[in-house]
């Protein structure tokens, strides 16, 4: 499957990341309102950490036997078999939050629900890779995941 | 107290800040922060610089530089500008210093000059159906060419450099540019068929990749000079001046001589790198030939050897006698070309314009009949590939471009080089911003911006009627001039628009 | 044609039965359950009771999940008895097996107290039917005592906080989830708990009740007397081993299984998720440990086995995230491990408390401060040494804790780009 690698030699800490996946996943899709109209606030599903010395954007690695799935007590967490892609079903989450405390790469945020990286699906190149200005994010094919 | 108020005013659009902090994170002069709430984005522009990092990585355009206007009773002679910079050296007592190039607002010739086009008589040539040839060639070229019995050449040919285009990436030395600049332009050269000047600064570990693609310098620090690094090269440059500042030398402070710049220079860290104004080996034309032939002779004699000289008063006869000198190729900067950091008076004052010194040069070397002995590249300034088609037609057999690729990868023009605290990751020496210049990305800007060069170039030979860029070296008839008076027109070799 | 049979239809059973297909597309797959519905999720049923789902999205797949994957679900069919690769049913059917897991979970603990079986609005909180059963009976005016403050008491308590008048838990320990919260995190929790209207009363629990067929109010062991129109009993659950024992395999509180395999004691029988005794690779002791993620792993494990494909269970540590009224609360490990070095940062609604030994996190627990708390979990999971790691481990943890490249081959999982 393709996922998102992050390029830490090449990460700026400036976050746009962050702001763009926001946008991305919010009701308005734009960029402005979705941070200052929006009520919640999106939630984004991609950290930078770290400062502008040494920092790397972190997301989801949609893992080949994802803990989140194993630990979700609702069936809402799912590993999709033919895209490899987790993703979390939020109307069916209630929100224990168990996935978060077993996630090894804490990438599960709390919104209303678990939220997480969907790799924007179905619009191609992720919202975070797209508007990186550093190509600190690339996405790309890395085989084995998806069946 | 400070005397000086701010150049600059940061005006924020709170209908769009989303208070993402990149401006905060992204300025390292410090200019914006937020306030105690962690979500009011404050300004002290006291500290900007005007470098556009900030308002271009916003993601809302929610920031406006703007000048930071203060009504002054008018005076024509003492303008702001003039009473600001009395107040900074009030304070300093320093040498004012700059970054880039000139800005005072003497003529730029290139704007007084027009090309010809083809009509009716001789036909136009279209670039996208017929071959058109900007290939350029330096070094040394024969008097005259004589052939075997069986047709083979007899003339030995000196040797030549070939480029797929007149244009070259000027002498940048990594300290005064970071690695991923350098390695930008690096990559850039190759993809293009063109070099690029390590400047005196050495060859960074990273660039041995690109050694066919570099012209290796030697200036009057001898920084990092050594039989490798001579060899590994396509061709050598013995730098005399530089336009920005002529009979001035370099002076790298030592914060700036970080462990890898120490061992590209072969100087210890943290030493200040001085580049004495002049080579202490060099105060003649003869001593100036010793240095040429050592360093043919330490390259076998497989490399042309160039001296580079700042455009000055009596650049023609100098020229001339660095020719007879034994230089393969010369190139003269003019007052307008850019640098890392000089006394703003320096820069400011000092020098004369490329366009004026490359024409009188080319007819000097042409009256002396050695003008085929040189290859002559011209640099300071060129801004566009209008500027290029001229110097080629006043003589020039190829150009240097510094600013213009700079300004491709990021470089706003704020001047402040000589801070190390470039935003965009060019002029700077600190890791968390060097890594802002990607070289992936940027080598590509400067390939589209030299490819898009070598368009238009082709677009004006063919409107020229000319099909190569050797029929348009030293092509003066293909010119006019615009506004010019008569001594203008006669130093440029130039007709009048109209005659 | 392989025919496995998996009695229980919960976190174990399930997972082992979509492992199962998974690794055969041909194999007999048949779920025993004694209960009526569809494989749900029973943490979910206190979302139920304060109405955060409704009843039909408690279910972990839906009904044409277990169609199209061919797995046979015998609702409200208990196994009676397994003799010799056969299994027979309380409804008289038999069916045969050639591998069978045990996925029986735990039964709830009710202690003895005067005049509390048989009454009608006594209840445990387990599962659904009594969730339905405590959600018809309940109403406004009601007086509803829960006894027991742990996990499944509380989410009781919270459940009901929205269905009656008031809720009192009562609990014999001296803090509120004694087994997961250490001495100062309980009383945050308590507060919390009593500002969102619950009553609590520590020390103490329910020994005699007054009312006939129905409880009226019940008298606690300090002689307390509490108005009382319905008793939650959650005290605690044991591991359902009757099934196990009565086949011949060794129980010991929970049955006894290979760790790794998964395996009874009895060839061809194997066993998961509550009603096992799991190894705690923190502690290297043998413990019941139920919780879903342990049981849907074990499940997981016993199916590669089944299968006869080898595959060694990488062995369980607790892990439990909870939120009462807003307040989450996030627990791993070991938590009250006296010989371990405590790190703690706290102000008025948060609190981080880290337990470190020999160099390795051990265990923690967090509340209203869970933010990536998954980093921590894999520390301990890893046994990482913390001496390899830089920055403060009680700040928001996150990969910069580890080496630069140690980091980088966790995020590209060793992709050079």
């Amino acid at each position: 499957m393709k996922k998102v690698i992050a390029r830490e030699e090449w990460c700026l800490n400036c976050r746009l990341c962050e702001v763009y996946c926001r946008t991305a996943h919010s009701v308005s899709g734009d960029v402005v309102r979705a941070h200052l109209r929006e009520d919640p606030t999106p939630v984004s599903r991609i950290t930078v950490e770290g400062d502008n010395l040494d920092s790397v954007a972190v997301n989801c690695r949609h893992c080949d036997e994802p803990a989140c799935v194993a630990a979700c007590i609702t069936g809402a967490m799912q590993k999709d078999p033919e895209t490899g892609i987790v993703t979390c079903d939020e109307s069916r989450c209630i929100g224990c939050m168990t996935c978060l405390a077993v996630c090894p790469y804490g990438c599960i945020k709390t919104g209303k629900a678990a939220v997480k990286c969907d790799l924007c699906q179905g619009t191609g190149e992720p919202a975070c890779v797209k508007n990186c200005p550093n190509r600190a994010l690339v996405y790309v094919e890395v085989g084995g995941a998806a069946k | 107290m400070r005397y000086t108020v701010p150049e600059f005013e940061v005006e924020r659009n709170l209908q769009r800040c989303i208070s993402c902090g990149a401006c905060v994170r992204q300025c390292s002069y410090g200019v914006h922060y937020f306030d105690d709430d962690g979500k009011t984005v404050l300004a002290d522009e006291s500290k900007c610089v005007a470098c556009h990092r900030c308002a271009t990585i916003c993601p809302t355009h929610a920031i406006k530089i703007k000048a930071f206007e203060m009504a002054y009773k008018t005076h024509f002679n003492w303008t702001p500008q003039a009473q600001q910079e009395i107040l900074k050296q009030a304070e300093t007592g320093g040498v004012l210093l700059s970054g880039m190039s000139n800005n005072k607002p003497y003529p730029i010739y290139w704007d007084k000059i027009l090309l010809n086009a083809s009509q009716v008589t001789n036909p136009s040539i279209d670039p996208l159906r017929e071959p058109m040839e900007i290939r350029t060639f330096l070094g040394r070229k024969p008097k005259k060419l004589t052939f075997s019995a069986d047709g083979s050449l007899a003339t030995r040919l000196e040797p030549q450099v070939q480029l797929e285009t007149p244009i070259m990436f000027s002498a940048m030395s990594f300290g005064s540019i970071s690695i991923n600049a350098q390695k930008s332009l690096a990559m850039a050269a190759k993809e293009l068929g063109t070099l690029f000047n390590t400047g005196e600064g050495g060859l960074h570990p990273a660039l041995r990749d690109f050694r066919d693609y570099a012209v290796v310098q030697v200036a009057s620090g001898r920084f990092g000079v050594h039989k490798a690094y001579l060899e590994g090269s396509r061709f050598i440059e013995i730098k005399i001046g530089q336009g920005a500042k002529p009979g001035i030398g370099g002076h790298l402070p030592g914060e700036k001589v970080t462990v890898e710049v120490s061992n590209a220079r072969m100087i210890p860290e943290g030493s200040d790198a001085i580049s004495p104004a002049p080579h202490h080996d060099i105060y003649s034309i003869e001593d100036l030939r010793q240095l040429i032939w050592s360093l043919k002779e330490a390259t076998q004699y497989k490399k042309p050897v160039a001296v580079k000289i700042a455009a000055v008063h009596n650049c023609s006869a100098i020229v001339s006698g660095v020719a007879r000198a034994g230089a393969d190729i010369i190139v003269m900067d003019g007052f307008r070309g850019g640098t890392g950091a000089a006394p703003t008076r320096i820069r400011d004052n000092v020098g004369i314009p490329i366009e004026l010194a490359l024409a009188a040069v080319d007819q000097r070397l042409r009256d002396e009949s050695i003008r085929n002995t040189v290859s002559l590249v011209a640099a300071g300034s060129f801004r566009n590939s209008a500027d290029v088609v001229k110097a080629i037609a006043l003589g020039a057999d190829a150009v240097y471009v510094a600013s213009a690729p700079l300004i491709a990868m990021g470089c706003h023009m704020c001047q402040q080089c000589h801070t190390g605290k470039c935003n965009w990751g060019i002029a700077t020496q600190r890791p968390e911003l060097v890594k802002r210049l990607n070289p992936e990305i940027m080598s590509q800007r400067v390939v589209n911006l030299i490819g898009a060069w070598n368009h238009e170039i082709k677009e004006m030979l063919g409107g020229m009627g000319l099909n190569s860029l050797d029929s348009l070296r030293g092509n003066r008839l293909m010119l006019r001039g615009i506004g010019l008076n008569d001594r203008e027109l006669e130093i440029l070799g130039i007709a009048h628009a109209g005659q | 044609m392989k025919r496995y049979a998996i009695v229980g239809a919960s976190a174990a059973g399930l997972s082992c039965a979509k492992t199962l297909r998974a690794l055969d597309a041909d194999c007999k797959i048949d779920l025993f359950t004694d209960e009526a519905y569809l494989p749900y999720s029973r943490p979910i049923i206190s979302y139920y009771l304060k109405n955060k789902v409704n009843a039909q999205q408690i279910y972990l797949q839906d009904a044409a999940f277990y169609e199209a994957n061919d797995i046979t679900v015998h609702l409200n069919e208990p196994v009676t008895e397994v003799r010799e690769h056969a299994l027979q049913t309380q409804r008289g059917k038999r069916y045969g097996f050639d591998k069978l897991l045990l996925a029986t979970g735990s039964v709830p603990f009710v202690p003895p107290m005067e005049n509390v079986g048989g009454q009608e609005n006594v209840f445990t909180f387990l599962t659904m039917s009594e969730a339905e059963r405590l959600k018809a009976y309940a109403e406004p005016d009601m007086h509803a005592v829960v006894l027991g403050a742990g996990l499944i008491g509380l989410k009781a308590a919270e459940g009901l906080r929205s269905c009656v008048k008031s809720v009192t838990v009562v609990e014999l320990a001296g803090k509120v989830l004694p087994s997961i919260l250490d001495d100062r995190a309980a009383p945050m929790v308590e507060a919390h708990l009593q500002a969102n209207g619950i009553v609590t009363l520590l020390g103490d629990t329910v020994v005699r009740a007054e009312g006939k067929e129905k409880i009226t109010s019940v008298t606690l062991k300090s002689g307390k007397t509490l108005p009382c129109d319905l008793l939650v009993v959650a005290v605690g659950v044991r591991p359902n081993t009757a099934l196990a024992e009565s086949c011949g395999a060794d129980v010991n509180r929970g049955i006894t299984v290979d760790h790794e395999t998964m395996e009874t004691t009895v060839p061809d029988v194997f066993a998961a998720g509550d009603c096992v005794r799991s190894l705690d690779i923190l502690d290297g002791k043998e413990k019941i440990i139920a919780l879903w993620p342990n049981a849907v792993r074990e499940g997981k494990t016993a199916a590669y086995n089944m299968a006869g494909v080898p595959e060694k269970d990488t062995g369980s540590f607790a892990v439990n995230a909870i939120d009462f009224f807003g307040q989450r609360i996030c627990t791993c490990g070991l938590i009250n491990d006296d010989s371990a070095q405590v790190l703690v940062r706290a102000d008025a609604t948060q609190y981080k408390r880290l337990l470190v030994k020999d160099n390795h996190l051990v265990g923690f627990v967090l509340i209203n401060c869970s933010a990536r708390a998954g980093i921590y979990t894999e520390l301990i999971r890893q046994k990482t040494d913390l001496t390899a790691l830089s920055g403060d481990l009680l700040k928001e943890p996150g990969l910069m804790l580890y080496a630069r490249d140690v980091r980088t081959e966790k995020l590209t999982g060793g992709v050079r780009i």
